[in-house]
């Protein structure tokens, strides 16, 4: 009897342990993803969370990252391609882009330029942003994907792992 | 078993000549030698000790990240590089000079090659690079190495 007794204890322990890791906030898969909240071009601000119930794709980049730079047409096929797709985790497809740029002139000249019309924000400060440190950026191009719950799916996805990467939670019918 | 052999021996070769390739590639297109490469830890430690002659640091990327350093700009740019070069023209040819960038690896990064050319060109005996390897952020603000204000 004692056994069984501390037997329910510890699967009790176990599941509440494992339930409280999934909503603990960090940067592996199955994280809740850290919060952001950075202005956009116009100067208002813009909350990661406020996003809640789509798949985001959170994009640090900067003008000055050439492959980052690069990239951006790849990711303008994806928003147009999954903009209202229904996933089975998220209704909607979002792209989150955090600029470390300095000047604003270039991240301002880079976006009118290239037309890019999903949501971008930047605290301008380069490498000194606090969301580098926050997301312990090693390296630029580098994401994050999320689910309608601020979950990571996944991290650093590009090419065509990424468009894998997005297509596999896509919702079956 | 003469498959075996032949089909190492194709990868042993391709091997060694990708890695002839990258190395004569590198040596090439870099105009520092390794000697002229500054360990971060380095500078830091002459930062951190005022009695120590202190060297000019010059940020020649984004953003003057470091302790003391002027902010010249990207020198992709032609008008910073000409600030560099003017800024340079006024020290002696033995001045203790560093450049750093900071950007992204220096395979990458489109800064570094210009303001070290343009130092071995003005014939300056005493300049080093900055040794980031990845980044301002990994290799610097991460240790904990001073920051500019």
């Amino acid at each position: 009897m004692r056994t069984l007794i501390l037997f329910v204890a510890l699967l009790l322990f176990g599941s509440t342990i494992s339930t409280l890791s999934a909503q603990t906030t960090g940067l592996e898969p199955g994280n809740k993803a850290p919060e952001i909240k950075l202005p956009t071009l116009k100067g208002d601000t813009v909350a990661l969370s406020t996003l809640k119930g789509k798949l985001v794709l959170i994009d640090f980049w900067g003008t000055w990252c050439s492959p980052c730079v690069q990239e951006q047409s790849e990711l303008a096929k994806l928003y147009r391609k999954y903009k209202l797709a229904a996933f089975t985790n998220g209704k909607g497809f979002e792209i989150y882009g955090v600029s470390l740029d300095v000047k604003k002139s270039n991240w301002e000249n880079f976006i009118n330029t290239n037309k890019i019309d999903w949501i971008q924000v930047s605290d301008l400060k380069f490498w000194r942003s606090p969301v580098a440190k926050t997301y312990n950026i090693q390296g630029l191009p580098f994401n994050v994907l999320i689910d309608g719950n601020g979950i990571i799916l996944a991290k650093n996805l590009h090419g065509i792992d990424l468009e894998k990467g997005i297509a596999r939670f896509l919702h079956k019918e | 078993m003469k498959t075996k052999i032949l089909i190492f021996l194709f990868f042993a070769v391709a091997t060694s000549l990708f890695a002839t390739k990258e190395v004569s590639a590198q040596g090439q297109s870099d105009p520092w030698t390794p000697q002229q490469l500054l360990a971060p830890a380095d500078l830091a430690k002459v930062l951190n000790n005022p009695k120590s002659p202190q060297p000019l640091v010059f940020s020649i990327g984004m953003q003057a990240v470091i302790k003391g350093s002027v902010d010249i700009g990207p020198v992709m740019v032609p008008d910073n590089l000409n600030t560099l070069k003017q800024k340079l023209g006024k020290l002696q040819k033995n001045a203790q000079i560093v450049v750093y960038c900071g950007c992204c690896p220096f395979s990458r990064c489109p800064n570094v090659r210009p303001a070290m050319a343009l130092l071995k060109d003005m014939r300056f005996t005493n300049y080093k690079l900055l040794n980031l390897p990845q980044n301002v952020k990994v290799d610097w603000i991460d240790k904990g190495y001073p920051m500019a204000e």
